[in-house]
């Protein structure tokens, strides 16, 4: 019987988690998984896979082992089946609700007190996104070392045993390759000691060093961005921001409910949740249970290197701050049990009213992810299956909607089956919400004139993707009569805009393509006078060894002003003002010149600068 | 204060059981997990005459100024919105006529007063019709034989004004439509 009870006590999280997070074990890959899935695709030496594995990417964050190597690794071996992915989403999740049930019952001396803790914490939803979108997996692989480390140091803490120490030592360190969050650790050891075993508080001192030194080397490789969404904020915000976190932590996540209430009612329920804990602490404290003030400890400490960032408040960030809360909630739970029927009543209640607003928002959620990641799958394999009927032509697809650009074009899945050569038809702009901080529609979606004249040499085969099926809808939309005048923008790279390219270029490379000395090119006339003509693209550091390079370009005969590349300007963009009388004309003939070439031992041609785009705007 | 939970087994031992157990559940998932069918519909479609504009198969045809699809049946229109059809067989002799299922609803009377649509077909005008009143209309037009010469036209609707985007709506709503279709005389 006992046998079965302890069974039973270490089983039931696990379960719960796959009752109310199914459709994320379900899910396919979103958004940006296929960065993720895509960060080796390209490497050709040791040196470029060091780069795949530590250089900092998105915002500047280096995180190798849930990042990196987690997708290269699961890529490499399983493709484009999610299901070993989200697998090892869920297990390393079971791991986290043990621990976190044995954490529990360890600081509260109760089972019953563990094991709320642990059911308590699946109900917050903010555990939708880490067991529902595998570019989360950072989040739940850093919780399980933040509470393996914590986990060694309770058990140090208990027997003295010194391997325990060094064991929490290495769970620290290799959190680091999880999130940077792993930094806080050394502030929850020290705030656990210091309330409870002030004996081992030295101990913790030397955690601290290693945060600043990774703290330090961080931003050293990866500086945190000054504006822009991750910009941090040390102002009165952070308190706005904590106040946020906090109803997300006893409510549902952005107070979002999909059940239609009156507007009093989830703010009433986080007021009653809060009062609940809030009295339960103060009470356990008024009798000398300094231990309770560790979890809010918990709660605030995990969340201190995110309250900076006003303008970037996610979901997700209370998801391992909100498990201090579930151990004070659980530990309330199971000291009210046996305190007496009213106790017991008013506990029960204040958990229900938790699980009611938590609950809806958490399984609609779970399904809101599972769905959109299904879509993008019949949009990626669709994509795939006609690439497969129609290798040498590229793909256009017609009626991308929001939902799935962002979460299915975006990051070039299609690269992942080496496939570059996908766009979007001309006014998809249109069905696609604008969000220039996430990317730049526009590079997506293929020229109206590019399109006819694709289409008339049948390079191009066009779906619809508005159904769950791709349907071939080529012969309609080559029939349909559109512009045929040269596009405002010409990715030079692509095959279907070679036939605006003069003879001097260089074939593609793919995604770049070079120039010689000079090239020509046909481009659309803008329409009104003021407009400029922009040039980007790379310049290789042996192009500019000998100092700027100069820049030349005409328009249908006339000189426009100079520019210039400078040294550590690989990157290029040059903008160049047109004359007005270019402007109401049908297409302009532009010509680029560079005043010297390169020629490297491994390349005989003369080479002058890597495009790009050039487009007027 | 902290308890000492006292334990027979270690932490690693007792991690196993969790990560097993869970192991066990995941298989069947693995298992019986469906197939998505990822093969394209290939089946070649032809260009069609008659729009129902909730139709899916109309979609790549409505090239621009329509709105979502509402009631399975309808959609709301910009104050510009274009059609590419097929002209009917024998049109390109004896002419054909446009003729579009619409409907002005009353927020529009109220908030417009008039409204006037118009339409193009490869850049011809054709006479326009302003509607005073709300309700169920049908714009038809005659086109001439020598239009309607190619494999498809592109015909051009506008309409005099639109409400514009506000909080209650943000999109720019003109008049609601049900079928656009060209046949022959």
């Amino acid at each position: 019987m006992i046998r079965a009870r302890s069974a039973a006590w270490w089983v039931a999280p696990p379960l719960l988690c796959l009752i109310l997070y199914w459709p994320g074990l379900t899910a396919w890959f979103r958004a940006d998984d296929f960065a993720w899935l895509g960060a080796g695709l390209y490497n050709r030496n040791a040196h470029d896979l060091l780069i795949s594995i530590f250089g900092p990417r998105a915002q500047g964050t280096i995180r190798p082992l849930s990042e990196r190597i987690f997708f290269m690794l699961g890529f490499r071996v399983f493709g484009l089946d999610a299901l070993p992915f989200r697998i090892a989403v869920f297990v390393t999740h079971f791991a986290n609700l043990a621990l976190a049930a044995s954490i529990g019952r360890r600081l509260t001396g109760s089972a019953a007190a563990g094991l709320c803790a642990a059911v308590l914490w699946l109900a917050n939803s903010s555990n939708t996104l880490p067991l529902g979108w595998t570019s989360v997996y950072n989040q739940v692989l850093c919780g399980f070392f933040l509470l393996l480390a914590f986990h060694f140091l309770l058990r140090y803490a208990e027997t003295g045993q010194r391997s325990y120490y060094w064991w929490q030592w290495a769970a620290f360190l290799a959190g680091f390759g999880a999130h940077e969050l792993n930094l806080v650790y050394p502030a929850i050891a020290a705030a656990y000691t210091l309330l409870s075993k002030p004996r081992f508080f030295r101990a913790t001192l030397p955690l601290f060093a290693v945060s600043g030194v990774y703290v330090a080397v961080h931003e050293a490789a990866a500086p945190g961005p000054k504006t822009g969404g991750y910009a941090m904020h040390f102002t009165g915000s952070m308190l706005r921001t904590l106040g946020n976190y906090w109803t997300w932590s006893v409510g549902p996540t952005f107070l979002y409910s999909p059940l239609v209430l009156p507007k009093w009612v989830l703010p009433a329920g986080v007021g009653l949740v809060s009062a609940g804990l809030l009295c339960f602490v103060a009470w356990k404290l008024s009798r000398g249970w300094r231990l309770a003030s560790f979890f809010l400890a918990w709660h605030v400490i995990l969340l201190a290197p995110v309250l900076p960032l006003r303008d970037h408040q996610t979901e997700y960030y209370v998801f391992l701050p909100a498990l201090g809360l579930a151990w004070m909630g659980g530990w309330a739970l199971a000291e009210a049990w046996r305190a007496g029927a009213g106790a017991r009543f008013a506990s029960i209640a204040l958990a229900a009213v938790y699980a009611a607003m938590a609950l809806p928002a958490a399984l609609a959620t779970s399904r809101w992810s599972h769905d959109i990641s299904i879509r993008v799958r019949h949009l990626v394999e669709g994509v795939q299956a006609a690439h497969a009927l129609h290798p040498r032509q590229a793909i256009l697809l017609d009626g991308v909607d929001s939902e799935l650009f962002w979460n299915g074009v975006l990051d070039r899945p299609f690269r992942l089956f080496g496939l570059d050569e996908v766009y979007l038809a001309p006014g998809s702009e249109r069905r696609i919400e604008s969000h220039p901080d996430l990317g730049d529609i526009a590079g997506y979606i293929l020229p109206s004139g590019v399109v006819a004249s694709g289409l008339a040499r049948d390079e191009i085969a066009v779906y619809d993707v508005r159904g769950p099926r791709l349907r071939n809808i080529t012969s309609i939309y080559a029939a349909i009569p559109r512009d045929n005048r040269p596009p405002l923008r010409v990715d030079a790279a692509s095959l279907l805009a070679q036939y605006l390219l003069g003879p001097e270029w260089y074939p593609s490379d793919g995604d770049h393509r070079w120039m010689p000395r000079r090239a020509t090119l046909r481009i659309g006339a803008p329409g009104a006078p003021g407009h400029k003509l922009y040039l980007s693209g790379d310049c290789p550091d042996e192009q500019l060894r000998e100092g700027p390079l100069d820049v030349t370009v005409s328009v249908d005969g006339s000189t426009l002003t100079a520019a210039s590349i400078h040294p550590g300007e690989n990157a290029f963009h040059l903008a160049f003002p047109l004359p007005d009388q270019v402007a109401g004309k049908a297409e302009m003939q532009v010509a680029i010149e560079v005043s010297r070439v390169i020629r490297p031992a491994s390349d005989p041609r003369d080479l002058g600068l890597v495009f790009g785009v050039i487009e007027v705007k | 204060m902290t308890h000492i939970y006292r334990v027979r087994r270690g932490a690693a031992a007792r991690l196993v059981l969790p990560v097993l157990t869970a192991l066990l559940l995941l298989v069947p998932a693995a298992c019986k997990r469906k197939k998505v069918k990822v093969a394209t519909d290939e089946e070649t479609p032809r260009m069609m005459s008659v729009l129902n504009v909730a139709d899916p198969k109309a979609d790549p045809q409505l090239v621009k100024g329509f709105h979502g699809v509402e009631a399975s049946a309808w959609r709301w229109t910009e104050k510009q919105f274009t059609v590419a059809l097929r002209p009917p067989f024998g049109s390109a002799q004896k002419g054909g006529r446009l003729s579009l299922k619409l409907t002005v609803p009353q927020p529009t009377i109220d908030r417009l007063k008039s409204i006037s649509l118009s339409a193009a077909v490869d850049g011809s005008s054709l006479p326009p019709e302003t509607y005073t009143t709300p309700g169920d209309y049908m714009y038809v037009r005659d086109v001439p034989a020598n239009l309607l010469g190619g494999d498809s036209v592109r015909v051009d609707f506008q309409l005099d004004k639109a409400m514009p985007p506000s909080g209650a709506d943000i999109r720019e709503l003109g008049i609601i439509v049900f079928s656009i279709g060209l046949e022959s005389k």
